[in-house]
């Protein structure tokens, strides 16, 4: 017994110090940490973002957005246009389609050898259109209505897509499946309700490397602790530098800080710390000489306030510009994220090419106490001795929510909430936990007053679900759209029905810029900041590029290096 | 006995169907179902869309309906299908119960060895410097919050003292190291989070054995024993120590059934690839399907604890019979 534990002990002081302490990341091996779990593969059913983050590792589609907000091809040849010929539209009238010829890179491979071709696109469209799938936007699959290989290149397929619309070509989420593997699944379970996705290989067996066609393969997998993944050696684009990159989910993000220092994780990626974490973590760093760089960088969420324009108090749009007016955008966010995120003043993200501060189209609201003051006079709410507003025997007071338990949410409250009583207006708190919040009070329009929450877009994104008069959820429509506003404009309803139509980019930017001039004029919802992504790198690692946008830096991880 | 035992057998099934309507129609009545959430987070949603996801998740349908299409694939033995993780639920599950049921089992097994001298060594000598010392442990054990010690032991022994590993299950990519060295691996990873488990289920156990031991101590019988002329180890462990062990039977069987929940926090704090935080965010993300499998077996624990409770109050004391 004594042998036993003398032996045990002895080998495991020696394990610990050949496998414990903080060593710096080499190209043989990076581990990240993320705090978000993560869900199976399947390029055409995942929808958590820590999958999305990992799934461009292993998988690439016909095109992607880079850094800088651009449309690229990846494993298509070129991005086909009208310009060029490669694309145009067919038919006449209301039934316009376009149609546009796709050309698949020639070395384009799957981590099994076996080529990357448009019968793979044909597959991944049918599988996804399937009724018995749970795709969740279906939409970027049903505006495909047929692919039509070139009988003498499998790699050539013209796309038919049911309406003429200018971004056809932004096919980001359209991801090829390899026929030779997933073809037969589909076959043989695809009339049974979720019967594919049960049995589909990026399930059953997600270590099969010829489900994958990006920079690396799965090697390991384990759902709720991490994923190993090691080179593709048949990758199309240059071969990866990084030989092994570990993800390890980590779901506590203040134990984030101590698995980095530790070594247990040589950095933290974008679905990793909260704002305020890592704005302390930075200085402690800095502090400590810590050989860590932090990436704050400008995102396309828009955390905003969303007013019920049913309220007979926030109808009156002197009183929504009065709340506009007296926020005070840049102290909060200099306050309250040290500069780290950057003000809002309207729904569209400086990272998008449709931002734009013109005087012509957007209406800016600096801080002005005494403005917001005249206005609300103006509207009839006269101050009371006891410090607020009141009209008629009614006072001002709103309802104010958002989701309980969110640190930076709930700071922002305060904040506003103290900024708003300086001018009379009494604000009541009443947060709710996220599910109560997201699931029931915004869908089902229950909030009376404000409501804080962020809206996840991408640049050059149509905002119809959440502006147009269309999109306001009633009984009537099963409580679908997202306007939970309740703005009715029907000029903004006619651009934005025109928006997806128009081929000319600066026709284009008009249209965004007319529905930006009515936002920002009649303030249905109060924009407070943009969102930052926050990243911990090693010093050591180079050409990492974070994007701030749904596709993330991972898009470029065979580039990354880490000497 | 035997006929006691089927008996609970068959209570407990009853209570454990009759608990499953109640959770589910309870469940159901929580605002806001998989679809809602999915399209308050993403305007890119369409309300086709909606219909649509609905109608294939069953959520259009009404509760009764849903109830009884899970019971009866559970009852055929397929547990069903998780749609956060997308993989079937025994496969998402099986592996995580076994490491839930490691890591608690060590803690509970670690904390019994622990607490119980303790508890014992405390009642022996009431006031004494070794029962104040064993009091103030107990209670400073008892009162430190479970992740506030998480992180304690962390900060000290993975970044301050880097002799053990701030999180996970074991060591990603060993790769085929043989049954020792995966054994060894495995013991690096489980020993801060059964330590921070462990402090305060010792505090508890040896503050509920000091006092069960300290009234066994004060019975006649006791004193006859010692006036028989009985060693003191005799008394102590075979009339004493078995009289106490009625009370601490009872908590221990009880720790032992909230240990498939209890180990929430110390697993999500260590990255400990556990039950526990599965199951809240099955409950928090309406993954109906985890979350119901999940209460099956916390019920079933619950239930099958009490039965060995009673079986055990047998054995510790035979005036307890089975009837």
């Amino acid at each position: 017994m004594l042998k036993f534990i003398s032996k045990f002990t002895t080998s495991f002081i020696a394990l610990n110090v050949i496998a414990s302490g903080s060593v710096a990341a080499t190209n043989a091996e990076l581990k990240i940490g993320i705090s978000q779990e993560f869900e199976t593969m399947n390029p055409l059913i995942m929808s958590m973002s820590a999958s999305t983050y990992m799934a461009r590792m292993v998988g690439r589609t016909l095109v992607t957005m880079d850094a800088d907000g651009k449309w690229i091809p990846q494993l298509a040849k070129e991005i086909p246009s009208l310009e060029k010929g490669s694309a145009k539209i067919v038919g006449l009238g209301s039934k316009k389609k376009l149609s546009a010829l796709w050309e698949i890179i020639d070395n384009a491979k799957w981590g099994d050898g076996k080529p990357v071709i448009c019968q793979d696109f044909i597959t991944a469209h049918t599988i996804a259109i399937s009724d018995t799938v749970t795709v969740a936007e279906k939409e970027q699959w049903t505006q495909v209505e047929k692919i039509e290989i070139d009988p003498k290149n499998p790699k050539k397929c013209r796309f038919i897509y049911e309406k003429a619309k200018w971004d056809f070509y932004q096919l980001g989420q359209f991801s090829p499946v390899p026929t030779h593997i997933e073809k037969a699944i589909f076959e043989k379970y695809g009339k049974e309700k979720e019967g594919y996705e049960k049995n589909s290989n990026y399930v059953r067996s997600p270590l099969n490397s010829g489900l994958y066609n990006g920079p690396y393969v799965i090697s390991e997998v384990k759902l709720g602790s991490h994923v190993s993944f090691s080179p593709n050696k048949y990758f199309y684009g240059i071969q990866p530098k990084i030989q092994k990159i570990i993800v390890k989910l980590i779901p506590n993000t203040g134990t984030l800080e101590a698995n980095l220092r530790s070594g247990t994780i040589d950095m933290i990626s974008v679905v990793g710390l909260d704002l305020d974490q890592a704005i302390s973590f930075e200085k402690k760093a800095r502090a400590e000489g810590l050989p860590f760089t932090f990436h704050f960088v400008p995102s396309v969420t828009y955390e905003h306030i969303d007013l019920n324009l049913d309220n007979p108090i926030l109808k009156d749009v002197k009183v929504r510009k009065a709340l506009v007016l007296s926020m005070n955008r840049e102290d909060l966010v200099t306050a309250l994220f040290d500069n780290k995120q950057q003000a809002a003043i309207h729904n569209i993200s400086p990272k998008d090419t449709w931002f734009t501060k013109d005087p012509k189209y957007v209406t800016l609201y600096p801080y002005s106490k005494h403005s917001a003051g005249k206005l609300l006079d103006e509207a009839g709410w006269k101050m009371g001795k006891d410090g607020f507003r009141s009209k008629s025997d009614q006072r001002l007071s709103l309802l104010f929510q958002t989701t309980a338990g969110n640190k930076t949410r709930e700071l922002v409250q305060v904040y506003l909430q103290n900024k708003w009583k300086q001018i009379g207006i009494e604000v009541i708190i009443k947060n709710e936990p996220a599910r109560v919040f997201f699931g029931d009070t915004m869908t089902h329009r229950k909030f009376s007053g404000l409501a804080m929450f962020a809206w996840v877009s991408s640049p050059e994104s149509n905002p119809r679900s959440t502006f147009s008069s269309t999109a306001i959820p009633t009984q009537k429509n099963g409580w679908s759209g997202q306007n939970f506003m309740g703005w009715k404009n029907s000029s903004v309803d006619q651009a934005l029905d025109k928006l997806n139509l128009e081929f000319n980019p600066k026709k284009r930017f008009e249209l965004v810029g007319n529905t930006l001039k009515y936002y920002t004029e009649e303030v249905p919802a109060l924009p407070l900041f943009y969102r930052s992504d926050i990243s911990v790198t090693p010093h050591n690692l180079k050409n990492y590029k974070m994007t701030g946008h749904q596709y993330f830096e991972t898009n470029n991880v065979e580039d990354w290096t880490l000497n | 006995m035997i006929n006691f035992i089927a008996r609970r057998i068959i209570q407990t099934l009853i209570v454990i169907s009759v608990l499953s309507v109640v959770v589910y129609y309870l469940m159901s009545l929580m605002p806001g179902d998989p679809v809602d959430m999915m399209v308050a987070s993403n305007p890119k949603i369409t309300a086709e869309d909606v219909i649509r996801l609905k109608s294939l998740y069953g959520l259009d349908q009404p509760i009764y309906k849903r109830y009884s299409r899970w019971m009866e694939t559970t009852l055929k033995g397929d547990l069903g299908y998780s749609r956060t993780y997308r993989v079937p639920v025994e496969e998402l599950m099986a592996p995580r119960l076994w490491n839930t049921f490691i890591l608690s089992f060590l803690a509970l097994f670690l904390s019994i060895l622990v607490a119980i001298p303790l508890g014992v060594l405390s009642a022996l000598k009431p006031n004494s410097r070794i029962d104040t010392f064993v009091s103030f442990l107990s209670f400073g054990g008892i009162s430190i919050p479970s992740f506030w010690l998480a992180i304690v032991l962390i900060i000290l022994f993975a970044v301050k003292l880097p002799i053990l590993p701030a999180g996970g299950t074991q060591t990603i990519g060993l790769g085929e190291v043989g049954l020792w060295a995966e054994l060894l691996d495995r013991a690096k990873y489980l020993v801060l989070p059964v330590l921070s488990l462990s402090i305060q289920q010792i505090g508890r156990f040896s503050r509920f054995t000091r006092s069960a031991m300290s009234e066994a101590m004060r019975h006649d019988f006791i004193r006859t024993a010692r006036a028989k002329g009985l060693s003191s180890q005799s008394v102590i462990w075979q009339h004493g120590f078995r009289n106490a062990l009625i009370p601490l039977i009872t908590i221990i069987t009880v720790s032992v059934s909230s240990l498939f929940s209890g180990a929430l926090l110390t697993e999500t704090v260590f990255a400990y690839q556990g039950v526990g935080k599965l199951v809240y965010d099955s409950i928090i993300g309406n993954d109906y399907n985890v979350a119901m499998i999940s209460f099956l077996i916390s019920v079933g624990s619950v239930l099958i604890m009490n039965l060995v409770a009673d079986i055990a109050y047998g054995f510790a004391d035979p005036r307890i019979a089975y009837k």
